[in-house]
């Protein structure tokens, strides 16, 4: 598996699906911020300290990191049929399941990298406007949220992956289905259970963005599992037919 | 215990209704370099990726190293190095974080394998140049220096020269020569190309809409396709006796009840005519021939020959 990951990390070497990410981030991150420079009754959302990181959390979510990571992640599967390297990797050869799940590893990885990333504009924004209004406590508070935003995130769209890839239309398609996917969370979110159980607003329950009682945080989590469970249950159906490898 | 390191028996693939091959017999022995000559579509690659167990079988049986591949993937496959069709690499890698990357996965534990195999097709190690900037020779070199980073027994090339410029064509049979000669390696080769064939392969398969028509070494078919004399008489069974006994011939072939094939052509045919006649076979003609190897495969091949 070591070797498998150290491939995956390698095959990412100048891909343009990382730059478009990191790019995304960073704009999302950006638009945001000029969101807060607006002036409701003479006050500006990005004066108030926490608000930044706070709001950043949701709206970069819904719009563009989720999708973004499903991009990746089915990018990350697709690309050795697409690149018709596959044909290499099964003389070696390579157990599909195990290059599968190390591709899976790769993606929850990224998924937590994108949120670190948008926790360190937010972060370095608002320490650089209101450096005195941040408590440490606050700060580890929005990175704890920001790392399970990341593995939430990956979590819920796991079976968009696993299905594109199973599908074999490209990559981008992961793109538009986790793009509505997402949206649906606007409206999820109106309500205190549906918020609870839609996967991606689940994962506010549990990174602490929402108020939640421990039933919303078990449901949110059950979810969750849900999402990978049928990940997995896709993935294994893509793979049985490789054993006796590496 | 055989002696072949790829043999298959009744070789059979079917897309739908199409039988892509069909009982494919081929029998590839250790150490020679065994060229599968076809026209494109006629079955070549099919029948590698069988042998490979990169697609599934219809019928029949595919041997490798004396036994079934299936299941044995991981003792098998490092012994053999493949290029099937083009060769796939990450396009936005160098060729040697490429080879990097297929030799840790393989496990190679020679420390300069990467750096060997890239100077043996000719292709700089360390270079910046991107997979996606390489050209068709470009990549079919890197093809080829994937299929020996680890030093296989067994090679499986399925048109390998494609792309290549003529030196490179050159360069490569060369290298495959060599691989055979001076290190024993097996090579089951691929091509549409008659001439690649006939320079490089030991034993060849002619393949046409996936069946196998003929099985012969090149040295043996060199033989059957030379200068020859073509003998129509009366009766050829009492003409090779005649022939056998008085003359000591032995190169000969019968082709049917009039028709044979004198391959010793340093026969004084005046003498034979003579011969014959005098125990009552009639000589209905005699000609020396001379078939090109191009002549015979497009005779086999139903008229359209092999490029």
């Amino acid at each position: 598996m070591q070797k498998l990951l150290w491939a995956e990390q390698q095959k990412l070497r100048r891909s343009k699906f990382v730059w478009i990410a990191v790019f995304a981030t960073v704009m999302v991150a950006a638009i945001i911020f000029i969101g807060g420079l607006v002036e409701y009754d003479g006050v500006r959302d990005i004066d108030t300290a926490g608000w930044y990181m706070s709001v950043a959390q949701p709206l970069a979510t819904i719009f563009v990191l989720s999708a973004v990571t499903a991009l990746l992640g089915s990018y990350i599967i697709c690309r050795e049929e697409q690149e018709d390297t596959i044909k290499s990797l099964q003389l070696i050869p390579v157990n599909e399941a195990k290059l599968t799940i190390a591709k899976m590893i790769i993606t929850l990885i990224f998924s937590i990298l994108l949120y670190l990333l948008l926790f360190v504009i937010t972060f370095v924004v608002e320490a650089f406007l209101h450096f005195s209004d941040l408590s440490i406590e606050m700060v580890f508070g929005f990175l704890k949220a920001y790392f399970l935003d990341g593995l939430g995130i990956f979590l819920a769209i796991s079976p968009i992956i696993a299905l594109v890839s199973q599908m074999k239309k490209g990559y981008w398609l992961a793109l538009v289905i986790t793009e509505f996917y997402s949206f649906i969370g606007l409206f999820t979110s109106m309500s205190d259970n549906l918020k609870a159980l839609y996967p991606i607003t689940a994962v506010f329950t549990i990174s602490g963005y929402y108020d939640a009682t421990t039933s919303q945080i078990i449901l949110s989590c059950m979810s969750l599992l849900l999402c990978v469970g049928f990940a997995a249950v896709i993935l294994a159906g893509m793979n049985k037919t490789t054993t006796n490898c590496v | 215990m055989t002696n072949y390191i790829i043999e298959t028996k009744q070789l059979t693939k079917l897309f739908g209704n199409q039988k892509a091959v069909n009982n494919v017999n081929l029998h590839v022995k250790k150490g020679r370099i065994y060229g599968l000559l076809g026209r494109n579509g006629a079955g070549k690659t099919t029948i590698m990726k069988m042998i490979l167990g990169l697609t599934s079988i219809t019928s029949g049986e595919v041997d490798v190293f004396g036994k079934n591949i299936k299941g044995r993937e991981k003792q098998v496959y490092p012994r053999i190095g493949a290029i099937i069709e083009t060769p796939g690499f990450y396009p936005n890698l160098t060729g040697t974080e490429n080879l990097e990357i297929f030799a840790k996965l393989r496990g190679t534990p020679a420390p300069n394998a990467v750096k060997n195999a890239l100077e043996v097709v000719g292709l700089p190690y360390k270079d910046k140049k991107l997979f996606s900037e390489y050209s068709l020779g470009m990549k079919q070199r890197l093809g080829i220096a994937n299929a020996i980073l680890h030093d296989p027994e067994l090679l499986i090339l399925d048109e390998p020269t494609n792309g290549l410029d003529p030196i490179g064509i050159a360069e490569v049979r060369d290298f495959i020569k060599n691989l055979s000669v001076e290190r024993g390696k097996t090579v089951l080769i691929s091509s549409h190309i008659l001439s690649e064939i006939s320079l490089l392969a030991d034993d060849i398969g002619i393949i046409d809409h996936g069946v196998l028509l003929e099985e012969s070494s090149m040295e043996e078919l060199r033989r059957k396709n030379g200068n020859y004399i073509l003998l129509h008489v009366s009766d050829v069974s009492k003409a090779t006796l005649i022939l056998e006994r008085q003359f000591g011939l032995k190169d000969y072939s019968v082709h049917d009840d009039h028709m044979l094939r004198i391959y010793d052509t340093s026969l004084d045919m005046a003498s034979v005519n003579k011969a014959l006649m005098l125990d009552e076979v009639s000589v209905i003609s005699s000609q020396l021939c001379n078939d090109t190897l191009e002549d015979y495969f497009r005779k086999i091949t139903g008229g359209d020959g092999i490029a």
